[in-house]
């Protein structure tokens, strides 16, 4: 109503002449003319009198007065002044719930105003609306934090309005995303749209979100994929489109259908998805590097920082509790990550798509080479961007990630580590789960040079092998499990993550048993730490055996050992390999015994875990065949021998030969295992990760930053 | 101007059925290129008209008046309507110079055949007043004169393509006109010439003057009648023998100048016909004007001409045309004229604006990989309404938006050689290179499809580049350079520049479920905006408040069930693990131990099923040993593009800092002497690969599909050549061993010939390939002529022939290999007939080139001659072959550089 009158009034406004001459015309027609000239040329010194007006405007507005009545040019002037941020905050904190609410009214203007305005040509305009309302909401949702029954849909626009004007809100914000060609613009109108959604602690009672998940979702994802789409956008916004993303996907998942949750999975724009992946990736790669050199440092120190190093452990220092505090901020990342695995199936390729340009720092040969080449070329400073640096290596977002879930899983003590770890192993775990991510991990052409962190332990030195071989990403994944594996058997027992971890080996090994893949990785290493797990379980079954299911981590473990055992035909690298299997099988045969025997136990006595040690001394039989095999007849060759330690081509000699007069039974369902399914198991796990992101959100993020707007009019003045 | 316009009728006057066919698109783009190979030339010279009438005599003998009286008459009455018209003014103008030019002719002509003049000249001015009439026509516009242009084009193409047939009985009427104009050129010498060039001429005109001699006259001729003549007549040989001559008529361009300003209207008329033509000219001329700019300061032509085609400038006349007709259209306010506008003018408004709006993109993303439209120049002339009839239609859409044509392809081959340049500097040593090269492969891929071709394979088979394959793209070996491999999926398509890209798709082996269901059609595009949403709005609005459902969600299980059912139809051996899984009871099911342990073994004494080895030092090998059907069926199967019936796939390997302009003159030669072979059936057999000069210093190479180097099998199988025969083709009398016998002595003689005659050095076992028929095959042509490896001179035998090539033979006793000898005598028997041929082709390049393998000059010429021994008779070159075999067999100097390689390079 408003910026109607005033447009007819001045014919500039309806042009894009966001110009000294439009700021001029508007100043002399106002009703207060205390505003200086070198105000215009954008000069900080005279930036007091316009800081005054505004804030006498702020000021009449929460005494319940109406400065625009009267003014029909009002609101055209007060968007051309830059808005005080702080003024107004501290305006709106000044007043309680009941105040506000009484003041409803004239918020709903001011609100709706700002909604009406974000049309306007004036690029200035848009960014004081868009400011200004981000302000307000900030502030209001600040309030309801405390004081629970505030109502904030009803103090921004009123309830009345509040189904025309959000979504129109919401609709106005995607064309700018879609449109505005000003990145600061976007950046704010992003930020709005940000504190849009994290206006409550509780994803699912944020009110204002209902609003965009009607026909306003299409449009609103769109702008927002957009964003990605642009490789420019891409750089500066594409974190907080992340962000976004994640907590529409996740608003009330469980509840109802939620069109995001539609849109993502069927999104199949290439540059959209790689843009997404990309965001990611430079996320992670930088923790990876800033953790790399970090630890360059205190390794450097030699074989006794190692031993100061293993006796504390690292993370309980100052520099332990910063790394939480890092990884928590990861958790938006990982989340869109796992949103993406999950649900878009055209996402699985960017896991591998090669990423050239992530974010290493720059080094005096490629930015040499950047100048060589736009002197050459002549091209678009934008080209200059893509000359890359030969020494940095060029990476796969899978790559990248497995190599940061190393870094992650070194410690799960801490709640929200462990939290962390979790979600890198259930994502890691939908991937394995994936067909056509198992094809591209298990493609022998598809090399990569992944490099695994390990934490230092007593009774291994850590490998600091420079030149690592480059290899299909199962491998990569394969070595991080073992890894895992190894490193967290203590007494705090993490088996929700062992079992997870060992689930992403089966799904690995079902993998090529279905599909016939002979992936040439060095099994063994992967056996070992297996039995070693068993021994581990064993040794501590008095303690474990109280407080969790070992006997259904123990079956997992069998469970693989019998797939290498009935179907190892199809999927080993090379023949011998089987002979392996049967050797380590037989090297450390007293385990399976042990289990064996504990598993009777268990299933002889009532008690909770009965019908699983029943399962578990089932799945040993083939195992106990071996070794009840072999053992008596290396025994009896030994003898004739006359040997007491035989060397493992000896022995491997006597398990091949002995082969024939062995039958193993065929048992059900190896290659079988539960699939992943996030609803229910994992529901409450999901809405508390959500939950850390918004607060994150909220602590990390300035919605209104002044800069941004300053620049706006910064650039807008001079352009006259 | 007037000469321009002249020069536009010149280039239309003789219309072909094609471009008819594509004039009913719509009247204003009837003003498309000519292209016709007859086309006659013109030079911006006071004496180009007078060619003109040189080729316009030849209708005359044919006696068609009435049907060019009929044309004449319809397209007079045309022109009278539209007196306006300002290229009235250059056909007065036209009609005016003919008389000129009979005039100057006709003593001489009485002197010789006066008889036949009358004639000519009457028929000729039909003639071209048929031309210009027709042509005139369709700019006109009116759909009357468009109606009588394809008949009046018909026509003279019906009248055209009769009377080249009988060519014999033509020359004499063009002879005189040559004589003629020589005499014009060249007043002083007219008298003298006149009798003497009449046999020149005379031959000139025969069938057996084709492109070869053309070239070989083009060069040594020092008359510049000549050298027009000859220059004009370029135009009537087929294109495709004179594009075999492309670098020798590229290089006299640039080194000679008095040829340059006769060859640029051939050179401008086939690049305004074709971009991939105009791309080849460009690096043509990067290749071989580097020499020149050490020479003059000053642009030498070939840098003048390489920024004219760059420019764009020489595309279809049509673009410029229309500009003219499109501004007037445009120009109007919209809102006020448009009820008066028709709806033809309508749709060339929408066009225009579309231009416009392409032009702004293309520029913006153009080379920008991160765009995904990095080759995408912005034409939108397929996307148009006009564009889509015709694709239904089946009809082909040339482009009239001003999108630059070269632009795609040239940032194309740019994003390559970058690629080229920047993986020597990684470090890390081959698999670091070989990610990174995939790294780079993935950001082009982005921007693919689009409207680029691979040089090297466009010419036999014009393509879309669809996709590169990233998992089948190797670092090849070599010491310090780096070049690569790629396997490019590409569309075969009937025409480069007038077929429509493929969409882009994304890959295939997820199916589909849900993405049909949904209102994916219904999204609007990102950048049309709030209008598009506000009628978005209301339409969806109707809906309820959650549109989706979820039941549309792709799981996991859709991946797996698809993918069991594929194992399922793969299945071939019934193995115990099929079993257990389909069978639901098998408690009692057990298996042997050792029959697993025997399975698994089994399973690698198959080849094929092998788990291929990754060698760190040498990635490349895994990759290119693999049966070239098998790896076409397997990219195929895994890409999204393979159910596409003209989906192909193509390899290149490309390289860079490696000068290849030797190897392009080899491959030039290599395939003269196949040429010949084949024509005096002969059984040699030589493989010529194709070479792209890029620059001085890169370019693409064809690879030689199916072979291995002769160091790799004595790498990998540890055997000799001719136990590698018996293992690969079966024993010493089955069928395949002795096809394949027969095939390498006859590749082996081939290839002797070629290294004796081209002095061809380096020649290590990497550089000899064996092909899966048994065909020896020589690569790396960088030593020859005057060069050898850092002029060491090991080499001095006349070319490789070790006991092992010999035992495949059957020994020094067998037949085989005194057939061998016969076939080597045969080769060079034929090849001294061919000799000129030859000759010539290395003779052009060395004036102004500074090849290593010039290096002793003109020397190397003449010592190429010699080696063709012109002197001796069938009998002494036979003893001459003899001694040389000997001489190679017993070469101390061939063992050495083998084990010097062995030494220094580690090549077996």
């Amino acid at each position: 109503m408003f910026s109607k009158v005033s447009e007819k009034a001045h014919p500039f406004s309806s042009q894009a002449l966001p110009t000294v001459i439009h700021i001029k015309a508007t100043c002399i027609l106002s009703y207060v003319v205390g505003m200086s000239n070198s105000r215009k040329w954008g000069n900080v010194s005279s930036k007091k009198p316009s800081k005054g007006k505004v804030v006498q405007i702020y000021e009449s507005f929460f005494k319940g007065e109406d400065p625009s009545v009267g003014n029909e040019h009002f609101w055209h002037e007060f968007f051309l002044l830059k808005p005080s941020v702080s003024k107004l905050e501290s305006e709106l904190a000044k007043l309680n719930g009941e105040q506000l609410t009484q003041l409803k009214d004239n918020l709903n203007l001011i609100c709706v105003q700002c909604i009406d305005i974000l049309e306007d040509s004036s690029q200035i305009r848009i960014a004081v609306a868009l400011q200004t309302l981000c302000t307000i909401l900030k502030a209001i949702t600040r309030k309801a934090a405390s004081e629970s029954n505030l109502d904030i849909v009803n103090i921004l626009v009123g309830h009345d309005s509040s189904k025309k004007y959000i979504p129109l809100l919401f609709e106005r914000c995607s064309s700018i995303l879609s449109s505005n060609p000003n990145s600061e613009i976007k950046n704010l109108a992003l930020r709005l749209i940000l504190a849009l959604a994290t206006g409550s602690e509780n994803l699912s009672q944020n009110t204002i979100l209902e609003y965009s998940m009607n026909y306003t979702s299409q449009v609103l994802f769109e702008a927002l994929v957009y964003i990605l789409q642009d490789p420019d956008t891409r750089l500066a916004l594409g974190q907080f489109v992340i962000q976004l993303l994640t907590l529409f996907v996740n608003f009330s998942k469980y509840e109802g259908t939620n069109p995001f949750v539609v849109q993502l999975s069927i999104l199949d724009i290439e540059l959209a998805l790689i843009g997404y992946s990309q965001v990611i990736t430079n996320h992670l790669a930088d923790f990876c590097w800033q953790y790399t050199t970090q630890n360059a440092d205190t390794h450097a120190g030699g074989w006794f920082s190692s031993l100061t190093n293993m006796v504390g452990s690292m993370f309980v220092s100052d520099e332990g509790s910063c790394r939480n505090q890092q990884l928590k901020n990861h958790n938006a990342i990982l989340l869109a990550l796992y949103e993406a695995v999950h649900l878009n199936r055209n996402f699985i390729t960017n896991l591998v798509q090669t990423q050239a340009d992530t974010s290493s720092p720059p080094s005096p040969t490629a930015t040499l080479e950047n100048i060589r080449a736009s002197a050459e070329s002549n091209q678009a400073p934008s080209q200059i961007h893509l000359m890359v640096n030969p020494a940095s290596q060029p990476t796969s977002l899978l790559a990248t990630f497995i190599e940061y879930c190393s870094i992650v899983t070194q410690d799960t003590k801490p709640d929200t580590l462990f939290n962390n770890g979790k979600l890198c192993l259930l994502i890691l775990t939908c991937i394995s789960e994936d067909q056509y991510a198992n094809s591209l991990m298990h493609d022998p052409n598809l090399v990569y040079k992944v490099q695994l962190h390990r934490s230092p332990m007593r009774h291994r030195k850590i490998p600091s092998d420079p030149s690592l071989p480059a290899q299909p990403l199962a491998c990569a994944m394969l070595d991080f499990v073992v890894e895992f594996i190894t490193s967290h058997k203590m007494k705090r027992f993490p088996m929700e993550l062992y079992l997870l971890s060992i689930g992403i080996a089966q799904r690995l090994v079902c993998y090529q048993k279905r599909c016939r893949v002979r992936l040439s990785y060095q099994w063994p290493e992967l056996w070992k730490s297996l039995i070693a797990l068993l021994r581990f379980l064993l040794s501590h079954e008095g303690t474990l055996a109280k407080k969790m299911n070992i006997f259904q981590l123990a079956l997992q473990v069998v469970n693989i050992f019998n797939l290498f055992i009935t179907y190892g035909d199809t999927f080993l690298p090379s023949p011998t390999s089987y002979d392996e299997l049967y050797y380590e099988m037989i090297r450390m045969h007293q385990v399976f015994n042990n289990l064996h025997a504990m598993a009777l136990r268990y299933s002889s006595i009532e008690g909770e875990f009965k019908e699983w040690a029943q399962k578990l001394a089932n799945s040993l039989v083939n195992v106990r065949a071996i070794t009840s095999h072999f053992v008596p007849k290396i025994n009896t060759w030994l003898t004739d021998q006359g040997l007491s330690t035989p060397s493992e081509d000896q022995i491997l000699e006597v398990v091949r030969c002995n082969y024939d007069s062995l039958m193993l039974k065929l048992q059900d369902n190896l290659d079988h295992y539960e699939r992943y399914s996030e609803s229910p198991q994992h529901e409450s796990f999901f809405y508390t990760m959500v939950q850390t992101v918004i607060s994150d959100i909220n602590q990390n993020i300035d919605f209104t930053p002044e800069e941004s707007v300053q620049k706006v009019f910064q650039d807008f003045a001079s352009v006259s | 101007m007037t000469t321009s316009c002249w020069l536009m009728f010149q280039m239309s006057s003789e219309g072909n059925p094609p471009i008819v066919a594509s004039c009913e698109q719509g009247p204003a783009s009837d003003a498309l290129p000519n292209v016709h190979g007859r086309t006659c030339p013109t030079r911006r010279g006071p004496n180009s008209h007078q060619r003109n009438l040189s080729l316009d005599f030849r209708p005359m003998k044919i006696s068609l008046p009435p049907v060019a009286q009929v044309t004449a008459g319809t397209t007079v009455a045309a022109l009278a309507a539209t007196t306006q018209h300002h290229r009235h003014r250059s056909l007065d103008l036209d009609l005016h110079r003919i008389p000129e030019v009979d005039v100057t002719p006709s003593p001489e002509q009485q002197c010789s055949k006066a008889k036949l003049l009358p004639m000519a000249k009457s028929s000729k001015l039909k003639e071209d007043i048929t031309s210009l009439g027709s042509d005139d026509s369709g700019i006109c516009g009116s759909d009357s004169s468009a109606e009588t242009r394809p008949k009046g084009s018909e026509e003279t193409i019906a009248t055209e393509e009769v009377k080249s047939e009988p060519e014999e009985e033509q020359p004499k009427e063009v002879v005189i006109k040559q004589t003629v104009e020589t005499a014009a050129a060249e007043p002083a010498a007219k008298e003298n010439c006149v009798p003497k060039k009449d046999n020149l001429l005379r031959f000139m005109e025969s069938s057996m003057f084709q492109a070869p001699l053309a070239i070989s006259y083009l060069f040594t001729t020092k008359e510049i009648g000549v050298q027009t003549y000859i220059a004009n007549k370029l135009f009537t040989f087929p294109e495709q023998e004179v594009d075999f001559y492309l670098p020798q008529l590229i290089s006299m361009y640039i080194h000679i100048p008095e040829l340059a300003t006769l060859i640029f209207p051939y050179l401008k008329q086939r690049c305004i016909k074709s971009a991939e033509f105009s791309l080849q000219v460009v690096w043509l001329l990067k290749s071989y004007s580097s020499d020149a700019h050490l020479t003059s300061k000053k642009k030498s032509d070939g840098t003048k001409l390489k920024t004219l085609i760059l420019s764009d400038k020489l595309r279809p006349r049509s673009f410029h045309d229309r500009e003219v007709v499109k501004h007037p259209l445009t120009a109007p306010s919209p809102n006020k004229k448009a009820h008066q506008r028709s709806q033809s003018d309508a749709s060339a408004l929408i066009v225009g604006q579309a231009s416009a709006e392409a032009a702004e993109n293309s520029s913006t993303c153009l080379g920008d990989l991160r765009s995904g439209r990095a080759f995408n120049t912005g034409c939108t002339c397929f996307n148009t309404h006009r564009g889509m009839v015709n694709n239904l239609k089946g009809r082909q859409t040339s482009c009239i938006c001003s999108a630059p044509r070269l632009e795609g392809e040239v940032q194309f081959v740019d994003k390559l050689l970058a690629i080229g340049h920047l993986l020597p500097e990684v470090s890390g040593g081959k698999e670091a290179q070989a990610i990174r090269l995939r790294a780079e492969i993935d950001q082009i891929n982005l921007n693919l499809p689009a409207r680029v071709w691979l040089p090297i394979h466009s010419s036999s088979i014009p393509h879309h580049v669809l996709h590169i394959s990233t998992a089948f793209s190797a670092v090849l070996n070599s010491k310090d350079k780096a070049p690569f491999i790629l396997y490019v999926e590409v569309l075969e398509v009937d025409n480069i520049e007038t077929s429509p890209v493929p969409q882009k798709m994304l890959n295939a082996l997820r199916s589909t479920k849900s993405e049909e269901n949904l209102l994916t059609n219904e999204r609007p595009s990102p950048s049309n905006t709030s209008q598009n949403l506000a009628t978005m709005l209301h339409s969806n609005s109707m809906g309820m408040l959650y549109p989706y459902d979820n039941d549309d969600c792709w799981t996991q299980e859709d991946d797996e069930i698809s993918q069991q059912y594929v194992n399922k139809m793969k299945t071939d051996r019934d193995t115990i693990s099929q079993i257990s899984l389909e069978s639901s009871d098998s408690r009692d099911m057990m298996v042997a131990a050792g029959d697993i342990r025997r399975r698994l073994s089994s399973a690698f004494s198959d080849p094929r099923t092998l788990a291929r080895r990754r060698d760190p030092e040498d990635p490349s090998a895994n990759v290119l040993s693999e049966p070239w059907m098998d790896k076409v069926q397997r990219i195929r199967d895994s890409s999204p593009y393979g159910r596409l019936a003209n989906w192909r796939l193509l390899s290149v390997i490309i390289k860079c800092g490696d000068d290849l302009r030797q190897e392009m003159l080899a491959a030039q030669m290599l395939e003269m002497l196949q040429n010949t072979w084949k024509d005096e059936k002969l059984a040699l057999r030589l493989r010529p690969y194709k070479i792209v000069c890029l620059s001085a210093d890169s370019g693409f190479i064809e690879p030689v599909l199916n072979s291995v180097s002769l160091h790799q099998i004595k790498k990998q199988h540890q055997m000799s050549l001719l136990e590698y025969f018996h293992a690969n083709f079966g024993p010493p009398n089955s069928e395949e061993f002795l096809e394949a016998q027969q095939n390498f002595v006859a590749s082996c003689a081939a290839y002797c010939v070629v290294c004796y005659l081209l002095q061809v050095k380096d020649r290590h076992n990497g550089n000899i390939l064996l092909d899966d028929k048994g065909h020896l095959i020589h690569i790396d042509f960088g030593f020859i002529l005057s060069t050898s490896p850092r002029n060491l001179g090991f080499e001095t035998s006349p070319f490789k022939l070790t006991q092992e090539f010999v035992d495949v033979m059957g020994g020094e006793e067998s037949d085989m290999f005194r057939y061998f000898k016969l076939l080597i005598l045969q080769g060079l028997l034929a090849a001294r007939k061919h000799m000129d041929n030859l000759l010539i082709l290395v003779e052009i390049m060395r004036s102004g080139s500074q090849l290593p393998c010039f290096k002793s000059g003109a020397a190397t010429v003449q010592a190429l001659k010699n080696r063709f021994h012109l002197t001796l008779t069938e009998e002494k070159l036979e003893r001459l072959v003899d001694k040389m075999v000997c001489n190679s067999l017993d070469s101390l100097s061939t063992n050495l550089y083998d084990r010097y390689q062995y030494i220094t390079n580690g090549i077996l």
